[in-house]
């Protein structure tokens, strides 16, 4: 029989970790690669069915609008800074700080989830009227439901820190949900360009 | 040198171990809770492994009886058996619960149960990710057969492809039973390979550098990624489109306004021929440790089939096309397609000769699992070969969609993932019961099954290049397919008959078969350490890993981990890719969270088919289950310690 | 003649001459693999505890033959890639416009027409058409509603009929011959019962065919005929169907102007006689479940007489 020996103690290991360190960081990564593959996948066919048409927007259609979507791209692009100060915060272990932050990202979540509707009637062609429409209101309905999640998510985090003493390790969980944050807005870069400046350009 | 088989594990202690006392403190601290409330609130990964594993080999029985009825209406011509629509449905739920159902959830199943094992840890990454992703699975199963005895099976191909699956030409329910099918399993699907990532990446016992982890772990790896680029292309076409066509008008694949049928195709396409690969890369990852162990020596060229996996995954993307050479697509575009379908053999081949290489230079048991990777060689090798010849386009337009490509794809799949899977039940059995499989009934089921399927499927090649097409409930006596129809249902019947044999021997061993101890054949891996079966903590003390074959090294002490908590579920979480202990994470306690939320997916998909109303009310209600779920995990009990920031250059 | 095995044109020879290499070289390598294997597992068993641990000589040889048999797998892969891309090179080369025949999958039926500049000489017809012998034909393919397989396999590989796409293929049919089809993807309930035929006739019986097939029908001298072809007409057969020289012109089904002239019924599920005939007039949802045709239910006088008309047609 073979002995034992101890070759790691690790009873006074952190328990307390941040981005790759930690587990649920790695499952949040897995979940925005899921998803943003899914974005890739339906922009794929977005450009597939162009291929099928002379002109795009398909004659008679008209162009998506413009207004309301930029301001709430730059709405968006703004609420990066209450969202990446919690993280920091977070970090920090400054939990006054990440309650302040966390309010301000909700507060700013707001008017981008009332605007997404005017966005989705933004892009001017109904879902059932060809496949044009049908394919810009799958794309922004998805990232919909991803703005959905992560709006969620913080709102939740958010009234948990309010409503009960938060253990050290939800700092990491905040950091993980800017994180998710900034994948949100980000890959939304991109399908703002191609569904709603994209056919006037191409 | 190796371990002595059929004994428990050493029960030499550290000092100031208490056996007894430290085996029951961390039993009961990570055991399921009992009774009928434990059952559903179990987050164990064996428990959730064990009942994932019964699930889809019951699967895989339902899957045979609908096999067998369509052999049974094909054995004679113009049979009445089987009308029209029932067999349609039959078929398509056939396809659907092989492919969805059985094989994939297997699969993954294996990786749930034995990957923490195999790499020394105490549970998986994400516990109750894994029983959610479980219970989503098993609403899928009630959900698809209640609505096949209801009448309302989906009946348009386990492909589906467009229009015919479309709301003009399927009307009806039966194609929406199917798209949220898919929804089920993706979900299951895409929550077990993130389980297998992260556990992988990240929980390793100390001292296994990725360099080090078995084979079996690389498969399932590998293939984790695979499910996670695969699979959102199936869900996206099943649900975000051909559901969307059907629910809403939207027009994905209605050429009338500006859709595309071939759209469709391109997208199950690209997920469904890595799922198919997706279903086999685990099965290889079987034979190698059942190789090793049966040969008594390690495998030939491990870093060649680390390499090999990762190639075949690579290239199992880059195929899709060729299962479109009948459509109207730039025959230029089509030879790219033939030429990376006949170079994945490349590594694939590579395996088998390792393989091969490592039985030639070995000492040989000849016992069941062994069987049945010769069984795997022999009847995979056939198949691997008609799909070379079906990577030619030319040879391929005659013989798409005939009973040619049946005959491929029953040999790869059937050969290589169902025997090699049937060998991993014989090899592994005795780790998760405590009991060894009946070898005379394993010998028995191995002859029978291999005989079965070859005389089942052989014929089919000969039947398909003879004009017969795919997916037709009967044919004419003039067309002169009848006799070797007849043939292959009688094959069809030794199938059967064999994995009866095999469910007798499954049942009557778990009830009182030969006890097996902790590694009764004198293994190499990990969970060959702990007890069979395991207890809920899986490790006493989590090993130190010195080699890529732990158990057979011949080292004099057992380096070992102490210090994990007994008061709290705690695991170690170690670095990416050197495997150095780096931090420490609370695990979460049974929860009835992920059933919860299953049941809340459930009533969020079923009923987006009736009415979006069930929609909004299936979202409400997951809310309250994702909340519920944050809620408990904001548990923290006893001290925390946050880790200081380290330079990167420390390593990941 | 619905096999592979029994070529009929030189582009279906073409591949089967490519395929039987494949299958030569395949088994063999098949037959090996598995002999290795075997023999291994015969040779090399053993009992006992210990490990096998060979010495680095041996690894070495051990991986080099690994490193052959890779080497030598990628030589035959290489080699029936070069021989795959001619054949297919060859096969892609466009003759001569010739004749064009155009066919549109229907669920589950298989309209074929075969136009000309002359409107009154086009032919439609259904589920049989006629090529001429050592002559290339072109056939451009549609689908009217779900996607269909055109597959002859004696003739050439089969070509899907998808909704939205206009294809074509062609070959050659070298043989005469009678050549059998069937669709070839799944199109719904009835897929199992959608063949067709092709008859390759020396150049001019095929021009005599096509002549009698593009004529228009007078109205039958016979009374039974003509009594037939006015239960015909109210019966509410010119609902889906057409005949020549009559009144009925619907597409939504089978063109019936030359019926007799066809060998089957039904997209080739009933052998073209008065007794199918009349079975299948009586109730078709008996033999073709599904299928878009109504039953008849007529009375023995009309229903004798309406068989005869038809079987005259040809």
């Amino acid at each position: 029989m073979k002995a034992l020996r101890t070759e790691f103690d690790v009873s006074e290991l952190p328990t307390v970790t941040f981005g790759h360190r930690s587990l649920m960081w790695w499952g949040t990564l897995g979940f925005m690669v899921i998803e943003g593959w899914t974005i890739a996948l339906l922009v794929a066919s977005y450009f597939y069915l162009r291929q099928n048409y002379e002109a795009w927007p398909p004659l008679r259609t008209p162009y998506p609008r413009l207004l309301i979507p930029t301001i709430n791209l730059a709405i968006m692009l703004v609420s990066f800074v209450p969202v990446y100060r919690a993280a920091v915060a977070a970090k920090r272990l400054d939990e006054a700080a990440v309650k302040r932050w966390l309010v301000a990202s909700s507060v700013i979540a707001l008017p981008i989830l009332m605007l997404r509707w005017w966005e989705l009637w933004a892009i001017n062609t109904r879902w059932d009227t060809n496949a044009y429409g049908s394919a810009a209101w799958v794309i922004v309905g998805f990232h919909t439901s991803l703005l959905l999640l992560d709006i969620a998510d913080t709102w939740g985090l958010t009234l948990f820190y309010f409503l009960k003493k938060m253990p050290l390790k939800a700092f990491s969980d905040t950091a993980d949900n800017s994180f998710y944050w900034y994948f949100t807005v980000g890959i939304w870069i991109p399908i703002y360009l191609i569904v709603y400046v994209g056919p006037r350009v191409f | 040198m190796s371990a002595p088989r059929g004994q428990q594990p050493a029960t030499v202690t550290l000092a100031g171990d208490d056996l007894a006392r430290d085996s029951a403190t961390l039993e009961a601290l990570w055991r399921d809770c009992p009774g009928f409330w434990g059952w559903l609130t179990a987050v164990d990964h064996k428990s959730i492994g064990k009942r994932y594993i019964i699930t889809a080999f019951l699967m895989f029985l339902a899957g045979g009886i609908e096999a067998a009825l369509m052999r049974a209406q094909l054995a004679r011509p113009e049979n009445t058996l089987l009308g029209p629509d029932q067999y349609n449905q039959i078929f398509t739920t056939h396809g659907t619960t092989m492919m969805f159902l059985f094989a994939v959830p297997m699969m993954t199943a294996m990786g749930i149960y034995f990957v923490p094992l195999m790499v020394g840890a105490r549970s998986i990454a994400f516990p109750r990710l894994n029983a959610f992703g479980y219970w989503t699975y098993l609403v899928g199963v009630v959900f698809l057969y209640v609505c096949l005895f209801a009448n309302t099976g989906p009946d348009a191909g386990w492909f589906a492809y467009t229009p015919l699956s479309g709301p003009a030409y399927s009307p009806g329910h039966r194609v929406d039973v199917w798209a949220q099918l898919v929804t089920f399993t993706e979900i299951a699907a895409l929550a077990a390979a993130v389980n297998v990532i992260v556990t992988t990446f990240k929980m390793r016992a100390p001292g296994m550098s990725l360099n080090r982890i078995p084979l079996f772990v690389w498969a399932q790896l590998v293939v984790a990624f695979m499910i996670v680029f695969a699979m959102p292309a199936v869900a996206t076409g099943s649900t975000l489109m051909l559901a969307a066509d059907r629910a809403v008008n939207t027009h994905w694949f209605n050429a009338a306004e500006g859709g595309d049928a071939l759209l469709w195709q391109h997208i199950f396409w690209f997920f469904g021929h890595p799922e198919v690969y997706i279903i086999f890369l685990p099965a290889l990852g079987f034979v190698t440790p059942i190789v090793e162990t049966f040969s008594r020596r390690k495998v030939v060229g491990y870093t060649a089939l680390v390499l090999a996996n990762i190639t075949t995954a690579f290239f199992a993307f880059g195929l899709w096309v060729h299962h479109m050479f009948a459509t109207p697509i730039p025959e230029l575009g089509q030879s790219l397609f033939t030429a990376a379908s006949m170079l994945i053999a490349i590594p694939t081949g590579v395996q088998i000769f390792c393989w091969i290489a490592t039985m030639w230079s070995g000492r040989l048991r000849l016992a069941t699992p062994l069987l049945f990777v010769l069984g795997f060689i022999f009847t995979f090798v056939n198949g691997g070969i008609t799909g070379v010849m079906l990577a030619s386009v030319a040879f391929d337009k005659q013989a798409h969609d005939t009973f040619f490509v049946v005959a491929h794809l029953h040999y790869v799949l059937v050969g290589g993932a169902v025997m090699p899977l049937f060998g991993a039940f014989y090899y592994w059995f005795p780790k998760i019961t405590g009991r060894l499989l009946g070898e005379t009934l394993g010998k028995w089921h191995f002859w029978l099954f291999l005989i079965g399927v070859n005389v089942a499927f052989f014929p089919m090649h000969v039947l398909g290049l003879n004009g017969m097409p795919r997916r037709v409930y009967t044919y004419l006596a003039a067309t002169g397919w009848g006799p070797l129809n007849l043939v292959a249902s009688l094959g069809a019947t030794t199938i059967a008959l064999s994995v009866l044999l095999f469910v007798i021997n499954a049942v009557w061993s778990w009830m009182g078969g030969a006890p097996a101890g902790a590694d009764p054949w004198g293994s190499s891996g990990l969970e060959w350490a702990a007890a069979s079966p395991a207890p809920s903590y899986n490790f006493l003390h989590i090993p130190v890993v010195t080699s890529r074959h732990p158990l057979w090294d011949p080292i004099a002490e057992r380096p070992v981990v102490t210090g994990l908590s007994t008061t709290r579920r705690e695991v170690l979480i170690t670095t990416t890719f050197d495997a150095r202990p780096d931090s420490l994470h609370q695990h979460p306690d049974a929860s009835i969270w992920p059933l919860y939320l299953a049941l809340c997916m459930g009533v969020t998909f079923i009923g987006s088919i009736f009415t979006p109303y069930l929609v909004l009310v299936g979202l409400a209600l997951s809310l309250i289950g994702i909340a519920g779920w944050g809620w408990t995990g904001t548990r923290a009990s006893g001290p925390e310690r946050v880790a200081t920031p380290r330079p990167v250059t420390e390593g990941l | 003649m619905h096999s592979f095995f029994h070529p009929g044109s030189p582009h279906a020879n073409a591949v089967a001459h490519l395929w039987w290499w494949m299958f030569g070289v395949g088994g063999a390598i098949w037959i090996g693999v598995t002999l290795v294997a075997l023999y291994a597992a015969f040779t090399r068993r053993g009992s006992g505890d210990g490990l096998v641990e060979p010495p680095a000589a041996e690894h070495r040889r051990i991986e080099r033959v690994v490193s052959a048999a890779t080497f030598v797998t990628i030589l035959i892969l290489a080699g029936f890639l070069v021989y795959d891309f001619s054949v297919g090179r060859a096969l892609a080369a466009h003759p001569q416009r010739g004749l064009t025949i155009d066919v549109t999958g229907h669920q589950w039926w298989w309209e074929v027409t075969y136009e000309n500049p002359d409107p009154s000489r086009r032919l439609v017809t259904a589920n049989e058409m006629h090529v001429p012998v050592g002559e290339p034909v072109q056939f451009t393919l549609r689908a009217a509603d779900v996607i269909h397989s055109f597959w002859a396999p004696s003739l050439d590989g089969k070509r899907d009929l998808i909704p939205g796409y206009t294809s074509s293929f062609w070959f050659t049919a070298d043989t005469a011959g009678v050549y059998r089809g069937q669709c070839a993807e799944f199109c719904g309930l009835e897929h199992a019962k959608m063949a067709f035929y092709i008859v390759a006739d020396p150049r001019p019986r095929f021009e005599a065919w096509l002549k009698a097939a593009s004529q228009s029908h007078q109205a039958p001298a016979d009374p039974t005929l003509a009594y037939g072809e006015r239960v015909f007409l109210a019966s509410g057969c010119a609902t889906c169907h057409s005949i020549s020289g009559t009144q009925a012109f619907a597409t939504v089904g089978p063109n019936l102007s030359h019926f007799a002239s066809r060998s089957t019924i039904a997209a080739g599920t009933l052998t073209n006689t008065s007794v199918n005939l009349t079975r299948w007039i009586l109730n078709p949802q008996v033999v073709k479940p599904g299928v878009g045709m109504p039953a008849v239910p007529l009375d023995s006088g009309p229903l004798t007489a309406l068989v005869a008309y038809l079987e005259s047609l040809k």
